[in-house]
């Protein structure tokens, strides 16, 4: 659908008549990070206000785009006095400034949420969500999607932002992202400035890298389940936060609960981010024993059993469904553990050392 | 709208109560909108109450027997002791049916062996009625059923009728008998010395999860083969449509692809067991 471009001058002015025209949430700057000092600056998809709080030259968010389908709290359905009616809170909006690896995870969730039963909650407001990636003018700490999905490029996406030298490139994929046109002074792209565009694009690494295929990962993690003792040296230190989990981009697990509103007539089932690391997540109530004790079971009871479990979901269990890796290599894992265990890089370096032959 | 959310449940007429023991209820339900619902013995139904939550429940009745269908709770949290409460008349919230069955195909003209533990006699029971119904589809059908106490014994009028009854051989254990007990004493696997099971034997073990271990156990040193052997998996559920992540069994949803699975499907499934 074609290549124009925008000079950094009338940049603005089109980012201010999106939001003028529709919501758009993108990356932000956020002040405090009190959690980790080392870094001073962390950033936040979220409702822009104006175009001078955008910043495409963020490294990462904290948090990953997929909150805008699949929010921390989502209420499903509602009910009062026996009625119940599904609830869909659905508006249009424009994602603006998506790193290319949260393109592949977001096509992933995609695919998850679709497959076998559709689930509207997320497609539905997927739907009404322009997508507009960007490139990543800077990469983060932890950041290793260089060694990641090289295969597979994104997709689902409707346009992409690249900006070179004083321009932006902006390619369009989709209707959606072409109707976005007439709100910037436009021009075509040359060839020379495409070509520009995709060099910056193949240029930008991340800063850490795996050194072994997605095959000899997956051979290496399959080999390595056995070994339980070596897991549990890896998630010695983990505080069962579930961080990991709530701050990647492809985790996609949830829970379900009913609250009743202060009437005690009415209320709302809704589903929350959930975390495969956390203690109770496979744990079942069996009722009372002999003794009349309640009885439960817990199918991973330890640390080191749910870290197994989060690498073997990242790297094994969904390679074949997806047909690629089910990590992205953002790096957000490795930033929010407060215990510093969680970087997928280490974990595999130190299960590849054993077991890579 | 486009599609109806899959997290709709819909709304089923509790028609008859029967308290099955202290902690047990037995609800016979029909949907509200008089339509049948339509499964296989073994699949699992999402069973809510507003307000309180929604639990994975296996069905209790046969589809042979189409004018209602069957749940039995066991109270023992925070929805299944709230729809516990319930009364005749009153409404529960139903989604579903989900999963695989206890694979009918595969034990149609063989033996039947079904081995019910506690609560594992509920969802089985669901394929005890099918087989009855349908009697000449099965060789000798042997059902062995163990609880901890007589008192804890679910389907009393089911069970004296199961006793006369020539279609089917019922062995019961319980671990502490009363002082009225007529059935054997011990652990489930005791059943075993008891009677003869052939080698062609299909074999469907539900119950608590210690359990399985022992109950395969027996069957290994009886010659049977894994992949004749189907167990009913119990986990943590929260969607029941291989979203939620809770129920898996390394990359095995126990919601979608289970939860009835042959031992053999386990065998790369260390987590199973
Ligand atoms: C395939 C399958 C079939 C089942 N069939 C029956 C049946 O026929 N009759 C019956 O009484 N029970 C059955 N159960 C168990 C029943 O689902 C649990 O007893 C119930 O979820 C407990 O919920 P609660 O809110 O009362 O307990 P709480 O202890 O308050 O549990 C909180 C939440 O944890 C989860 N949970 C806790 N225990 C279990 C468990 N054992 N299994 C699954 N999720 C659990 C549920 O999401 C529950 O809402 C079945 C479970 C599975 C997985
Ligand atoms: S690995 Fe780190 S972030 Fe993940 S649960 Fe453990 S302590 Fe929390
Ligand atoms: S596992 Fe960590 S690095 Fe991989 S996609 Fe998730 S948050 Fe990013
Ligand atoms: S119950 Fe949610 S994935 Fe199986």
């Amino acid at each position: 659908m074609g290549f124009y471009c925008i000079s950094s001058k009338n940049f603005p002015a089109f980012i201010d008549e999106l939001i003028h025209q529709q919501s758009v949430i993108a990356p932000q700057l956020v002040q405090s990070k009190p959690y980790n000092p080392s870094s001073s600056e962390f950033f936040s998809f979220s409702l822009l206000k104006k175009a001078s709080n955008l910043r495409l030259d963020y490294d990462t968010t904290i948090l990953p785009p997929k909150k805008v389908f699949f929010p921390p709290q989502q209420v499903l359905l509602s009910f009062k006095n026996g009625e119940f009616q599904a609830v869909l809170d659905l508006y249009e909006t424009i994602l603006f400034g998506v790193h290319p690896y949260d393109l592949l995870a977001i096509e992933q969730t995609d695919f998850l949420f679709s497959d076998k039963y559709e689930d509207i909650h997320y497609t539905a407001q997927r739907q009404l969500t322009t997508i507009i990636g960007s490139n990543i003018q800077r990469s983060a700490e932890h950041s290793f999607f260089s060694s990641m999905n090289a295969n597979v490029k994104p997709s689902t996406h409707d346009g992409f932002i690249t900006k070179i030298a004083d321009t932006y490139i902006y390619e369009v994929l989709t209707g959606k992202a072409g109707n976005l046109l007439k709100y910037g002074q436009f021009t075509d792209a040359s060839q020379q400035q495409i070509d520009l565009a995709v060099k910056e694009n193949e240029r930008v690494k991340s800063k850490s890298h795996l050194n072994y295929s997605a095959d000899e990962i997956k051979q290496g993690l399959e080999k390595s389940y056995a070994d339980l003792e070596l897991w549990e040296q890896l998630a010695k230190s983990c505080y069962a936060c579930g961080s990991c989990n709530t701050s990647c981009p492809t985790c996609y697990c949830f829970n379900i609960e009913d609250k009743w509103h202060i009437d005690q007539i009415s209320g709302e089932r809704t589903r929350y981010w959930d975390s495969c690391m956390t203690e109770d997540f496979a744990k079942i109530s069996l009722g009372p024993g002999k003794s009349g004790e309640a009885q439960t079971e817990n199918f991973r009871p330890t640390t080191g059993a749910r870290m197994r479990h989060r690498l073997m979901r990242k790297m094994v269990y969904l390679n074949d469904k997806l047909g690629t890796q089910a990590c992205v290599g953002c790096g957000r894992c490795a930033t929010s553990c407060t215990a510093d265990i969680a970087d997928p890089v280490n974990i595999i370096n130190t299960v590849m050392e054993k077991y890579h032959d | 709208m486009t599609k109806p959310s899959i997290f709709l449940p819909k709304q089923a007429q509790i028609i008859n109560v029967r308290q099955n023991s202290e902690s047990e209820k037995h609800f016979t339900l029909r949907f509200a909108d008089g339509k049948k619902i339509h499964f296989e013995p073994g699949q699992i139904l999402e069973v809510s109450l507003f307000g309180f939550g929604e639990i994975p429940i296996g069905i209790a009745s046969s589809p042979t027997r189409q004018h209602s269908f069957d749940i039995v709770v066991r109270g023992i949290g925070r929805v299944s002791k709230a729809i516990n409460k319930l009364n005749k008349g009153d409404s529960l919230y139903i989604r579903g049916p989900y999963g695989n069955g206890f694979k009918l195909d595969k034990i149609r003209n063989h033996p039947v062996l079904i081995v019910a533990g506690g609560l594992g006699v509920c969802p089985t029971r669901s394929l005890i009625q099918y087989i009855l119904d349908r009697r000449s589809e099965f060789k000798h059908f042997t059902l062995f059923y163990g609880a901890c106490h007589p008192s804890q014994q679910l389907f009393r009028d089911d069970l004296s009728d199961w006793r006369k009854n020539n279609d089917i051989e019922l062995l019961e254990i319980v671990d502490r008998p009363d002082c009225d007990w007529q059935g054997y004493v011990g652990v489930i696997t005791d059943l075993f010395d008891k009677t003869q099971v052939d080698k062609d034997t299909r074999v469907i073990v539900c119950g608590p999860p210690i359990m399985f271990k022992f109950v395969i156990q027996k069957l290994d040193q009886l010659g049977i083969a894994h992949e004749n052997i189907f167990v009913d998996l119990e986990r943590r559920m929260k969607c029941a449509i291989g979203k939620c992540g809770h129920c898996q069994i390394n990359h095995k949803y126990v919601c979608t692809d289970g939860p009835v699975f042959s031992v053999k499907d386990l065998e790369d499934l260390p987590e199973a067991f």
